[in-house]
């Protein structure tokens, strides 16, 4: 029986890998496809996506829900005594993400070839995107932090590249310096949470540390939040175990949240996203709404032990406020694209905020069909982008495609896309009978039963939730009755343009109808009021999390809802009559709402403008003091030399002189006596005897 | 005879044969010295595979365990009274010395083909190339102190001239500033020379030694010697072995280099030629770090790890303030040389760990920063010898004139900022797991010091990114216009040649790491086991 | 009565004399001839010394010796003169300065 199961573990590891690399293997490929739009690499990418996801649908059926682990893992290196592991882990979780991200991937891929089929760098974009899910598969399969951390980082590099794809855009390649620099806080976060996590436990097994029996279970229930190092090498102190401060525990949940907050675009390192939609539009669907972007939750997913009851807090504020910021910055933008952007932030901010209230399992619900919906509202606003670029390069217009303020009426030209769209949208609100539902209302339940008891200050957390539904009810209406209803606005300015839009191929289509399909609620539950029969719900059920019946259950939904549709009439009837600016423009919060609460400003006041001139000031320091220093030394070792020289000179060669001028002067005065006179030698002589008789005759 | 001489001596067999030879047939030098490298580079690899694994063959201080030795006596004389002077010629290799040996002759291949940038007096130029060939391969063999001395020193003379000869604008300044920086820290290291090798005795022969590994082990000291343990001699009124130590850190540290005494680096690799900014990059700033390691640490151990935590902190003002200084830098290769600083910051901090991890890491650091800095440099060079210009600012959008120049860049900007699957992340994120790990092992690191160190790996990302954003993307403007525009031709075939096995080793090293762990483990596990037992 | 005193004062001052016309005359004649005064103070000085040596006349005999003997080196002399005479054409012992270094 277990050589039986051991069998069928390593047939599902074997097919995992290849889920991991067939993507990679298509990115290898499509590197040495020559030519820069060659139609092949397309096909590659697709292919490879495809069979993965056949693969992982295999994977899926095999682990999910058995109870069963499948955890192998084979030596990559050894440093000192810690031993470095590749390996896959498998449990509910991770073969739900695998499944997921092919299932995205794959429709995203289809749709990409007709989106992308006119641009010059075909190839390239097939390959990065191959790249990406290489990387994303790796991300959610692997099963240790190491492995973890390459393939958090993996990920954001590719969404880099991809970012910046179109690299001779100058916003394109601010926005993706941007995203990666943001990332990079996470990543260092995630990081020094690792490192203190393998510091404390010398392991990087996530399924060691916070698997089932995990020693983070069992050492925070025994020491009460503290860390306690169960070291037993060679070089401990003998006698001493070792106790981590829980400020250093603390330390980790901040790398940990860091890393959230930059992949998960959290307040405060949120602000990448929206930039991020200089991409292609199908990679912003697949990277930046939908799967990439999930990461961040997935991650407090597999760390989830960890926390302690005031980190959990922490993360339900944190994702609460970036929920209601992102949904009011929604409200006024006017560029499509980062209306989704926002709405992403905001929808994520509920799986964290979920994350905090203990929902675990709504979490990931919510993740798995935020990744639907969104992803086919991207597709869909990637149709119209293109429809209106088509205008304008049809009319020879000046105008951005992206505007929705030149948009409207759509919805007679583009039929399909339009009901792709709504059920985007009700998914997107919540309403009944969509995956949205299922998976949000569950998180508000459940925030109403976490506030319970807690003090007023913690109601906050469910009432602003609940009021973020209804202002994402306002902006997404708003979204779809400024481009699908009323008129082309575009025609008030230039009345003779001329249109030829559609749907667009089966290319397009047939992504929109599966996501579509897979944005209702027959997918997840057959029972469309109730998350709590929702197959994946229980999939994902822990232990110890809240459950049960309570008043919840029926007031929130019902509440929640009416007073939805209320505000969806509202938002329509406001702007089916296609005023440009039904509010005012100049009160201070349609500003802050616009500006997208300044953030970015306050950034660049506070944090990079202060950043590079510590740069500068660095650079002078070098310059002047150091540089300065040396510098001074050197003219100082100059100046002693020219004092040594003088002293030379003057001095002991002055002495050197004088001895000689002197010996001179006094052979000039003897030579005198030599002339040649006779007479003078006489004379001389005769003095000298005088002087010789004079002296003898005083002494 | 003995490889590892065969490999020291080779260049310098050549550098004669060069300056024997007419000036006419100057246009050979250059592949007589690229084939001159590439013997040694077949030499280092077959080193390398002969290489033995296992704690029997781990060196460090058992000199029994040391490979591909051979020792000679070299100067002898009889001092009567004195007893006898005992130089050895005395060179072997272990786990320490073997990666930095392999990288060291791949990065002079290197360097090799970058010569071929260099049009004025040949001759020299390649006579004093193979001359600092001869005295990097040197460094890193010597087992004998002197000798080490003599090939430390060596080094200087032709690097003194191949910058002040064939460098850029400000030539002399730079070669005078590196000069008398290292020659400040060397002198001071002769003193301390002498002062050990006054105080330690070969236990068999019983003569005073300067044998670097009788050195480490405090029962060779004479008693009452001014480096003996025991007896607590002070100079200036501190502790002998903590002067010691300090006056060959800085010695080292010069090279390495550390902030405050860098500033000899921007200067210098900014005015060298791409070749020698190449050997200074890729080799000279590495034997500053094995000299702390195998010299400093290994001999005043016990100074090493009560200081542990000025080393780290020195370290980690490193890593942050090389980091601003290249985001404040409009000239690429000014650029690059503080990035230097900065990776060379994590080599520091993870030897101040003191754990298996954080030496490892160091190690893996040195070796990926040997073949980064290369490619950077190397990069640097391409775009300089095609317009004479390397202002960040003087070019924008170079991707669209030069795609596979961009792609190499973006790989070695990635690779250097510490993207996985590269060396440098290894190197990294290793030398800040000792860090981490130190104060649960060892308690000499405080976990503040790897979390402010990491930092400098978000910088890193900034200044790399900002380059490659302003330089590199967005829409083609050049400086120099439309003659730029045709100057600036994309890599030719000996440039990829160059570049592309450099891209592949610091990628095989990210992915298979064991590379070069394998080979170092044991000496590195050896050294901090000798480390501990202090 | 004569003293050897007054004998020697006479000696005294014909040797002075002999000795300024040496060092000043600018003619070799005139040098010769103080050369000559002093040859004759000295002459003097032994015949005057001689009354202590009543005997054997040392002196007067020493005198004549050395009478006859400055006539033969005035001879020389005058010859010498002669020819520096032929040489130079001058006899002034001052322009005369080959001897010097």
């Amino acid at each position: 029986m277990n050589n039986f199961l051991q069998a069928i573990d390593t047939l599902t590891i074997k097919f995992t890998l290849a889920a991991v690399l067939l993507p990679l293997l298509a990115f290898l490929i499509n590197l040495v496809i020559p030519g820069k739009h060659n139609k092949i690499t397309g096909w590659v990418s697709t292919l490879a996506i495809l069979f993965s996801c056949v693969l992982s649908a295999t994977i899926f059926s095999k682990v999910w829900n058995t109870g069963h682990l499948v955890h192998q893992q084979f030596a990559w290196f050894t440093v000192g005594e810690t031993q470095a592991y590749v390996g896959v882990l498998l449990n509910n979780l991770s073969v739900l993400m695998l499944l997921l991200v092919n299932l995205i991937a794959l429709p995203v891929h289809i749709y990409s070839m007709a989106y992308m089929k006119d641009d010059a760098g075909y190839n390239r974009y097939f390959s990065f995107l191959s790249f990406f899910c290489f990387s994303m598969l790796a991300l959610v399969v692997v099963d240790n932090l190491v492995l973890f951390y390459i393939a958090w980082e993996l990920v954001g590099f590719s969404s880099y590249l991809l970012i910046g794809f179109w690299f001779s855009r100058h916003k394109a390649v601010q926005a993706n310096k941007k995203a990666f620099i943001m990332n990079r806080i996470g990543d260092i976060g995630l990081l020094t949470a690792i490192l203190i996590i393998y510091a404390t436990f010398h392991t990087f097994d996530i399924n060691i540390l916070f698997g089932d029996h995990s020693i983070i279970k069992a050492i925070t229930v025994y020491n009460r939040g503290e860390w306690y190092s169960p070291l037993t090498g060679s070089f401990t102190i003998p006698g001493v175990s070792y106790h981590l401060d829980d400020i250093w525990q603390f330390v980790a949940f901040i790398g940990i949240f860091l890393a959230v907050a930059a992949k998960s675009a959290q307040f405060p390192l949120h602000t990448w996203l929206p930039d991020a939609m200089e991409g292609p539009t199908s990679v912003s669907a697949l990277i930046h709404a939908a799967t990439m972007v999930a990461a961040g939750v997935f991650l407090l997913g597999r760390v989830y032990p960890m926390f302690n009851g005031i980190e959990l807090n922490i993360l339900a504020i944190v994702g609460c406020f970036t929920a209601f910021m992102a949904a009011t910055v929604a409200l006024t933008q006017n560029d499509l694209k980062r209306i989704l952007a926002y709405s992403t932030i905001s929808q994520l901010g509920y799986m964290v905020m979920a994350m905090g209230i203990g929902a675990y399992s709504s979490s990931l619900f919510h993740l798995v069909t935020h990744a639907f919906f969104k992803c086919l509202l991207f597709l869909v606003a990637g149709i119209v982008i293109h429809q209106m670029a088509h205008i304008r390069d049809d009319n020879k217009l000046d105008i951005d495609p992206q505007n929705i303020q030149n948009m409207g009426g759509l919805r007679k030209k583009m039929p399909l896309t339009f009901i792709a769209a709504l059920i985007g949208g009700l998914a997107l609100i919540g309403l009944p009978f969509t995956s949205g539902y299922l998976s949000k209302d569950g998180i508000l339940i459940q925030a109403f039963q976490w506030s319970q008891g807690k003090g007023w200050l913690f109601m906050l957390i469910p009432a602003f939730a609940i009021l973020t539904t209804w202002l994402t009810a306002f902006y997404v209406i708003r979204l779809i009755t400024k481009v699908f209803f009323g008129d082309l606005k575009l025609r008030e300015r230039f009345p003779n343009i001329k249109l030829h839009i559609g749907d667009g191929g089966w290319r397009y289509a047939v992504p929109l109808l599966f996501l579509a399909a897979g944005s209702l609620f027959p997918v997840f539950s057959f029972n469309p009021f109730s998350y709590e029969h929702s197959w994946l719900y229980h999939g994902m059920f822990q232990t110890g999390a809240t459950a049960g019946e309570g008043l919840f259950h029926v007031i929130v939904p019902v509440g929640v809802n009416i007073f939805s549709v209320l505000v969806i009439y509202a938002a329509y009837r406001i702007y089916a009559k296609q005023k440009t600016n039904p509010f005012s423009q100049t009160s201070m919060l349609y500003r802050l709402s616009a500006n997208e609460w300044y953030f970015d400003e306050i950034y660049k006041k506070y944090i990079v403008v202060p950043v590079l001139a510590m740069g500068r000031a660095t650079f002078r320091l070098d310059r002047r003091v150091i540089d300065g220093f040396i510098h001074s030394v050197a003219y100082a070792g100059m100046a002693l030399a020219k004092a040594a020289m003088w002293t030379d000179r003057y001095i002991i060669d002055g002495f050197l002189n004088l001895i000689v001028a002197v010996v001179q002067s006094i052979g000039n005065f003897a030579r005198r006596f030599q002339g040649g006179k006779v007479q003078y030698y006489i004379y001389s002589m005769l003095v000298v005897i005088l002087v010789i008789f004079i002296l003898t005759t005083l002494i | 005879m003995n490889i590892l001489t065969l490999l020291i001596f080779t260049p310098i067999l050549v550098a004669f044969v060069i300056a024997v030879l007419p000036s006419s047939w100057r246009a050979g030098f250059k592949y007589i010295t690229l084939a001159t490298t590439l013997v040694q580079l077949g030499m280092s690899i077959w080193i390398y595979t002969q290489f033995k694994n296992g704690a029997s063959f781990a060196g460090v201080n058992h000199e029994g365990q040391f490979q591909f030795m051979q020792k000679l006596p070299w100067i002898n004389l009889d001092l009567g009274a004195m007893g006898k002077m005992q130089i050895d010629y005395f060179v072997g290799i272990d786990g320490l010395s073997i990666a930095l040996l392999v990288m060291t002759s791949l990065v002079l291949v290197i360097a090799a083909l970058a010569s071929w940038e260099i049009k004025s007096n040949l001759k020299g130029f390649f006579v004093l190339f193979l001359i600092l060939d001869m005295a990097v391969i040197g460094v890193f063999c010597s087992l004998d102190f002197f000798l080490f001395y003599i090939f430390y020193e060596l080094m200087l003379l032709p690097l003194y001239f191949l910058i002040g000869m064939w460098g850029g604008a400000r030539r002399e300044y730079a070669a005078i500033k590196f000069f008398l920086y290292t020659l400040f820290g060397s002198v001071f290291m002769l003193l301390v020379m002498i002062g050990l090798y006054l105080s330690v005795k070969d236990p068999v022969t019983g003569n005073h030694t300067f044998s670097m590994i009788q050195m480490m082990n405090p029962a060779n000291y004479e008693s009452g010697s001014v480096f003996s343990v025991l007896s607590h001699a002070t100079i200036l009124g501190m502790p002998a072995r903590t002067v010691g130590f300090v006056v060959l850190f800085i010695a080292f540290a010069i090279k390495v280099p550390v902030v405050p005494l860098h500033t000899w680096l921007p200067d210098a690799h900014v005015e060298a030629p791409t070749p020698v900014s190449i050997i200074l990059a890729g080799i000279l700033l590495k034997i500053g770090g094995y000299g702390i390691i195998r010299i400093c640490v290994g001999i005043f151990p016990e100074i090493a790890h009560a200081d542990a935590y000025w080393l780290g902190m020195i370290g980690v003002i490193s890593i942050i303030y090389g980091a601003l200084n290249a985001l404040a830098q409009q000239d690429l290769k000014r650029m690059i040389a503080y990035s230097s600083v900065s990776h060379m910051g994590f080599v520091l901090l993870g030897i101040a760990s003191m754990t298996t991890e954080g030496l490892s890491g160091a190690v893996m650091q040195m070796v990926s920063h040997g073949f980064l800095s290369t490619m950077l440099f190397f990069l640097a060079g391409v775009i300089y010898n095609r317009v004479h210009d390397r202002g960040i600012n003087h070019f924008r959008g170079l991707a669209a004139i030069m795609p596979k120049y961009t792609s190499f860049v973006v790989i070695a900007f990635f690779a250097s900022l510490g993207l996985p699957g590269f060396s440098a992340f290894i190197g990294e994120a290793f030398s800040l797991t000792g860090a981490f790990k130190s104060p649960s092992v060892n308690g000499l690191l405080p976990y503040w010091m790897p979390v402010c160190g990491s930092v400098g790996i978000l910088l890193g990302a900034a200044y790399f990114l900002w380059t490659l954003q302003r330089m590199f993307f967005g829409t083609l403007n050049l400086k120099g216009g439309s003659v730029w525009k045709t100057a600036l031709a994309d890599l030719n075939i000996r440039e990829k040649l160059t570049l592309l096995p450099l891209a592949l080793l610091t990628l095989v090293l990210g992915l298979m790491p064991s590379l070069v762990f394998g080979k170092i483990n044991d000496s590195v596990v050896a050294f901090i086991q000798f480390l501990g037992s202090k | 009565m004569i003293s050897l005193t007054d004998f020697l004062v006479v000696s005294a001052v014909l040797f002075c004399v002999g000795l300024y016309m040496i060092v000043s005359k600018q003619n070799a004649i005139q040098v010769l001839i103080g050369i000559e005064l002093m040859l004759n103070g000295a002459i003097l000085n032994m015949v005057a010394f001689s009354k202590y040596d009543r005997i054997n006349n040392g002196g007067q005999m020493f005198a004549l010796f050395a009478i006859v003997l400055a006539a033969a080196t005035t001879a020389v002399a005058l010859a010498i003169i002669l020819n520096v005479y032929k040489q130079y054409k001058t006899i002034d012992p001052g322009s005369i300065n080959k001897l010097g270094d």
